[in-house]
């Protein structure tokens, strides 16, 4: 056979090839675009529904984990090692479901969450609010700053990524958090869950005070879970008796594992 | 008089170089919904295009977006189909584009952040891209001269810094087909 006969029945073969192995979910208009035909809407929202109040649930267990960012083949191997483990009512992403901001990675993320058999949320992070991500990810997950009610037990998701907002003193919503841990018939404790822990330079520190006095002065709260630095940490700030607790990151392979039983809350390190 | 237009004459084949060989539109991509732009063919050879196209992504197709775009490829083989067109299979490619939005900037302001906390411009993405395309000689099709020689009908295949810097951190759960993207487009060769 002719060399160029070879060659030209090659080239086409390679071009259909390259031509099948794509499909429409791989029409793009922008890497900067918030949504597309295929991308999740509303997880938080949905998921929430599915969790349900758990109000015949009298021991509230939950993941706590974050900074997903670029570590998918990791959180592959997370969302495994949570199905493994009995009893588990939810999950929680602490922020930075992405690196760079984009909409592809949300999803990429959310395809991959998708695996988990309990519901999860997500809160969001210093990286998801670079590009257009705070757009995508109020489409893709809800609000920044939301709250739900679990088996008596409220949980106050929100936004701490104050240096995204040049310290404008309007992050972390210090009005916001008084009005969601005023006293509430049905809910006897209450968990924090939010990014940039106190502690960091990101947080603005002119609300630390103020943020931590909330926590303080609230019966029944018990703990503030945070991500950011992808190292566990246990910490108070000064004299004040709120603990806070930073999970470690996926792309470290560890998660924590709370368990809350008659208002007390204890955790476990669980490494992946 | 006619030293003027002799000058003018003169300056006006220095310019020729930049009457554009092809016009092209363009659909997705990741440079708009829809673009249009200016092609030249490059080099000695006319292996070369460089392009540029505006983009445009409308509110209701993932947000207003307006996008910029240089494009380099070339294309090192061709295969006679007929006579009357041939097939580019395998033609690589880099290009720029630039996102107009109030969301993006050039670079994070660098009174906002500590040295090195982001590393990457938010509004100007760096691209590689992999196109065929099959080359229509109108002539041999119309019979007769209409301003258009031949019509190339391409899909191009690209990814990004960001995409790829996330593929090679997760080559068991991101595939090539989550990171590459595709655009179709059509090209008017003057």
């Amino acid at each position: 056979m002719h060399i160029g006969k070879i060659y030209k029945r090659n080239s086409i073969i390679l071009f259909l090839f390259y031509i099948s192995i794509f499909s429409c979910k791989n029409i793009e208009y922008s890497p900067n675009q918030i949504f597309d035909r295929n991308s999740y809407r509303d997880i938080n929202a949905n998921n929430l529904k599915k969790l349900g109040t758990g109000s015949q649930d009298d021991t509230v267990r939950f993941v706590v984990t974050g900074d997903t960012q670029e570590w998918y083949d990791e959180t592959v191997k997370f969302y495994k090692t949570v199905n493994s483990i009995p009893g588990v009512d939810f999950v929680i992403v602490a922020g930075d479901v992405t690196e760079f901001g984009t909409l592809k990675e949300m999803q990429w993320l959310a395809e991959k969450l998708a695996n988990l058999n309990v519901p999860y949320v997500s809160v969001i992070g210093n990286h998801d609010l670079t590009s257009r991500g705070r757009d995508a990810f109020i489409r893709m997950y809800g609000e920044l700053n939301y709250s739900f009610v679990y088996g008596g037990v409220k949980f106050i998701c929100h936004d701490t990524n104050s240096r995204e907002y040049q310290f404008n003193g309007n992050v972390p919503d210090i009005p916001w958090l008084k009005k969601e841990l005023q006293h509430e018939d049905g809910v006897s404790s209450y968990v924090a869950i939010s990014h940039v822990p106190p502690i960091s330079p990101d947080f603005d520190q002119k609300l630390v005070k103020d943020y931590a006095a909330i926590f303080d002065e609230t019966p029944g709260f018990l703990t503030s879970f945070h991500g950011h630095t992808h190292n566990f940490e246990e910490f108070k700030l000064g004299s004040s008796p709120t603990p806070y607790v930073i999970t470690s990151a996926v792309g470290k392979r560890e998660f924590l594992l709370v368990e809350i039983i008659n208002n007390k809350l204890s955790f476990e390190q669980i490494s992946f | 008089m006619l030293f003027f237009l002799g000058t003018a004459t003169s300056s006006a084949q220095k310019l020729k170089f930049l009457i554009p060989d092809a016009a092209i539109g363009q659909y997705a991509g990741s440079i708009g919904y829809f673009s249009i732009g200016a092609g030249y063919e490059i080099f000695k050879n006319k292996k070369g295009y460089l392009d540029f196209n505006y983009g445009y992504v409308p509110a209701s197709k993932g947000g207003e977006l307006h996008v910029a775009t240089v494009k380099l490829a070339y294309k090192p083989f061709e295969i006679k189909l007929s006579d009357w067109g041939k097939l580019y299979p395998f033609n690589p490619g880099f290009f720029l584009s630039y996102t107009f939005h109030e969301d993006l900037a050039f670079r994070f302001h660098s009174d906002e952040y500590p040295r090195g906390y982001y590393y990457w411009s938010p509004a100007l993405r760096p691209h590689l891209s992999v196109s065929n395309e099959i080359e229509l000689s109108m002539a041999k099709i119309w019979k007769e001269e209409l301003g258009i020689k031949r019509v190339g009908i391409y899909t191009e295949f690209n990814t990004n810094d960001f995409y790829l810097a996330n593929y090679f951190q997760n080559v068991s759960s991101l595939s090539l087909s989550d990171v590459f993207q595709l655009g179709i487009g059509i090209r008017l060769k003057f």
